[in-house]
């Protein structure tokens, strides 16, 4: 396989932006028919690499050679009519256009010089059937759609372009795990139709189960290339951070009798919530699974005093609260914190500087009055960046220009200058490097260790399983199941997210057997 | 290295290049009395004084409208908000005629930010509908004509009098700038107008009572404007139909030229003052020149078109 003549070559790419080096003389190829992996921490070049080979970013130096020929790609659609397609992280779709009309923008079928609609819906319902999305009506519009079923159009759009190199960065983090067994499968087949995928993920077993070779980078060099097989995961993360690591997960704590903090009971909202009923004990870490858009955002959100018209009862230490909107929430006597699903849109105003980002939830804090007072703020915002250890210049600069590791760090530690009693977190390590991965599992542990409660939703069942001290599944907006100590298996919490009591069974049996 | 790229942020840059027009006005203003008059009368201390006298009404509607537009909204009622605060002022007279406008623009900014904050309509059309009312009411008011009312002693005094040689409408300006800098730079209400106006679903999840801070911002608009009318009708001794009509488009342009994101989250108080001088400037050396209205209109426009197109091009090469 590896004899057969790359599809793609760059030789010898640098890229600067003023003076940061982003990449430095990278040579990288990639083969057809192969399914590679790029690896590294956030800010080790992986995404300036696929932007200049999908045409986003010109290179400062070097070369690019498509089958062999020298090629300057001067946009995405240019790399495109080359084959070279990418799926971006952020997503790239019009919230009001349709699915088809999206999945078709920059070349949609004619008929007498005008757009063919009918001909344009019959093929974006061909290609969504490819990656098995049936369910998604290609003349609903986008804004309609779940964030992981935004995404599975995102990877319809970029077949429509017919692909020889298709490039996905993070393309199934957003993803519930069924659909991720489709791209996977979808990955298999283009393999054997030659085309050459690249794979950039946060995700060992993902890489693990799908790729073939694998390439590392750190600080935007090229560390090493290497079929599967040939190195083990230590090592592999050891090549990514050019140290070695601890356990991923922090130890375990032991399960004791909790005074109860939260209760929830038959909470509803609309279609999404339908009656749930949960407790969170003072300290505890209560993970929330299940596939996605089970109503477990909705659950945050509601807690939060975000959604209107909320039915059911919200106890905290026993008294009945009723949280008005985020600021209500987050104040004396329920204490909430939230840390949304999108940090790019949710988190943070990412023109802003790191400085009021950090502030920004509780200007209370560092004001006489309706005054900001500088030097409560100068404290509180050194002390928040210590904290957290976030890797800044200077506070005062926009937190667009932090890795997307440094900038979930200011959204977390923006929430802890207003000291919560509660910490409500949304998918938090989400597109984040393993190493900032486990600098939050920890700082989960201590905010736990501290007697705050934590309800963690995770679409990463390890991290369930690794963090939790118990995770209740939500299937349909209820809780379908809770498990606690041993219980906490891949296998448990699959079974209940689909909610079948089967899989559990027949795994046992099997145990049994063997 | 650092301190440099820190003190020549990409919210300066505007502001240096507004600055520097400022001097090629005066440069090209002078060039022209030099070579027509042989005098430099727009290099004395009295002529700029007289321009930063009659440029206060624009400053302060344009502090107001920059507070807005900060959020990402627009106050299109300036208007006839700066109208019927001034009407309303010279109808009740006496030492109520100054409270009386100012609560005309309270009402006006409540109403604006309750449609705008609240009821979520796009403020592009809730303030011009609300303009387009106010003009209704005043013309029913006033029966079309101008009133006969005067404008009292004190309203004169603030317009057009001065305090040890410093014109007073340059003294309520300087008084205003202060309170919006505060406001902008000091304040937690400030801090929520930056991020609301960035992205206001972070803002709101934050736990900012963002319809609260669209709300006051309004208010701040529109009180602003009022002032601005009634201290024009303190100059001109009276209020008339279509007083406020000349000053939406140059606040607008002041607040967009001295470097404002037009849509909200970025842009400092100091820009706004630089964009008030260069409009200013530009009007008075387009009429020294003896520019007929048609030219003027023309390179008026043409000026602030191509230094948008800059500010602009200079944002997109630095992302």
């Amino acid at each position: 396989m590896s004899k057969l003549a790359p599809i793609m070559r760059l030789s010898g790419i640098s890229k600067n932006f003023g003076a940061t080096h982003a990449l430095k003389d990278v040579d990288f190829s990639c083969r057809p028919g192969s399914i590679h992996a790029i690896l590294g921490e956030n800010g080790a070049g992986k995404s300036t690499l696929i932007k200049i080979m999908s045409g986003v970013l010109k290179p400062t130096s070097g070369n690019l050679y498509i089958d062999g020929r020298e090629a300057s790609l001067q946009s995405p659609t240019q790399a495109a009519s080359k084959g070279v397609v990418c799926i971006f992280q952020e997503l790239s779709l019009v919230p009001d256009l349709s699915v088809a009309e999206n999945i078709f923008l920059d070349s949609p079928p004619k008929k007498w010089g005008m757009i063919d609609r009918k001909k344009q819906r019959v093929a974006a319902q061909a290609l969504l059937a490819r990656i098995k999305c049936e369910d998604i009506d290609p003349s609903e519009l986008v804004k309609d759609l779940s964030l992981s079923r935004r995404q599975m159009v995102e990877i319809a759009k970029a077949l429509g372009k017919k692909p020889k190199v298709l490039i996905l960065d993070e393309a199934t983090s957003a993803l519930s795990s069924q659909d991720v067994e489709t791209i996977y499968d979808l990955l298999e087949d283009l393999k054997c139709e030659g085309v050459s995928s690249l794979f950039i993920s946060h995700k060992m077993q993902e890489v693990d189960r799908l790729c073939d070779t694998l390439s590392v980078f750190r600080n935007g060099q090229h560390i090493e290339t290497f079929a599967k097989g040939e190195r083990s995961d230590e090592e592999i993360v050891k090549l990514m951070i050019g140290r070695s690591v601890d356990a991923q997960y922090p130890d375990k704590r032991p399960l004791i009798k909790r005074e109860t903090q939260l209760s929830i009971s038959d909470l509803k909202w609309g279609g999404e919530l339908q009656g749930v009923t949960l407790k969170l004990g003072k300290g505890e870490i209560l993970g929330l699974g299940g596939l996605d858009g089970q109503g477990q955002k909705e659950l945050l959100l509601a807690l939060f005093g975000v959604l209107r018209g909320v039915e059911g009862k919200v106890e905290i230490d026993g008294r009945a609260m009723t949280m008005r909107s985020p600021a209500s929430a987050k104040t004396s006597p329920t204490n909430f914190a939230l840390v949304p699903e999108d940090r790019k849109t949710e988190g943070l105003m990412l023109e802003m500087s790191i400085a009021d980002n950090l502030m920004i939830a509780s200007l209370a804090s560092i004001s006489n009055g309706p005054f900001v007072s500088s030097t409560k703020e100068r404290d509180a915002v050194a002390k928040g960046i210590k904290k957290l250890q976030i890797k800044v210049g200077s506070a005062k600069h926009p937190v667009s220009t932090l890795s997307g590791g440094n900038q979930q760090k200011v959204v977390i530690a923006k929430w802890l200058q207003t000291n919560p009693n509660i910490v409500l977190l949304n998918d938090p390590t989400r597109g984040i490097d393993v190493g900032t991965k486990q600098e939050i599992y920890k700082l989960i542990h201590e905010l736990a260790e501290q007697g705050k409660s934590v309800l963690l939703y995770s679409t990463d069942y390890a991290e369930l399983i690794g963090c939790c001290d118990r995770v209740a599944i939500m299937y349909e907006g209820k809780i379908s199941a809770e498990l606690e100590g041993d219980e906490v298996s891949e296998a448990a919490i699959l079974s209940a997210a689909l909610n079948i009591g089967d899989v559990l069974e027949d795994e046992k049996r099997e145990t049994f057997n063997a | 290295m650092n301190n440099i790229t820190t003190l020549f942020s990409s919210e300066d840059k505007p502001i240096l290049i507004a600055s520097g027009f400022i001097v090629v006005i005066l440069l090209i203003g002078t060039a022209y009395t030099l070579a027509t008059q042989g005098t430099m009368p727009l290099l004395t201390a009295n002529y700029l004084m007289l321009q930063l006298q009659s440029g206060a009404f624009l400053g302060i509607a344009a502090a107001g409208i920059m507070v807005v537009i900060l959020l990402g909204h627009i106050d299109l009622s300036i208007p006839w908000t700066m109208t019927a605060a001034a009407m309303m002022a010279t109808t009740v007279g006496s030492e109520l005629a100054i409270p009386t406008g100012i609560a005309v623009g309270l009402a006006v900014g409540v109403i604006n930010g309750l449609g705008v904050g609240y009821l979520r309509v796009p403020s592009m059309i809730f303030t011009l509908g609300l303009d387009s009312a106010m003009r209704g009411l005043m013309v029913a008011h006033t029966g079309g004509y101008a009133p006969a009312d005067q404008a009292t002693p004190l309203m004169r005094y603030l317009a057009s009098g001065d305090f040890l040689g410093i014109p007073m409408s340059l003294c309520v300006w300087t008084a205003v700038s202060v309170i919006i800098f505060l406001i902008l730079r000091k304040t937690t209400f400030g801090k929520s107008i930056y991020a609301t106006g960035n992205k206001e679903a972070a803002a709101y999840l934050s736990g900012i009572r963002t319809r609260r801070v669209i709300l006051g911002a309004f208010v701040v608009s529109g009180v602003c404007a009022a002032l601005a009318g009634v201290l024009l009708a303190g100059y001109s001794a009276k209020a008339y139909q279509g007083m406020g009509n000349p000053f939406l488009l140059p606040a607008i342009a002041a607040v967009v030229l001295g470097g404002t994101h037009i849509l909200g989250g970025k842009g400092r108080y100091v820009g706004t003052l630089v964009g008030v001088i260069l409009i200013v400037l530009l009007n008075s050396v387009l009429s020294i020149m003896q520019m007929p209205e048609a030219g003027r209109q023309i390179i008026y426009g043409t000026v602030i078109i191509c230094m948008l197109l800059v500010y602009g091009r200079g944002q997109k090469i630095s992302s």
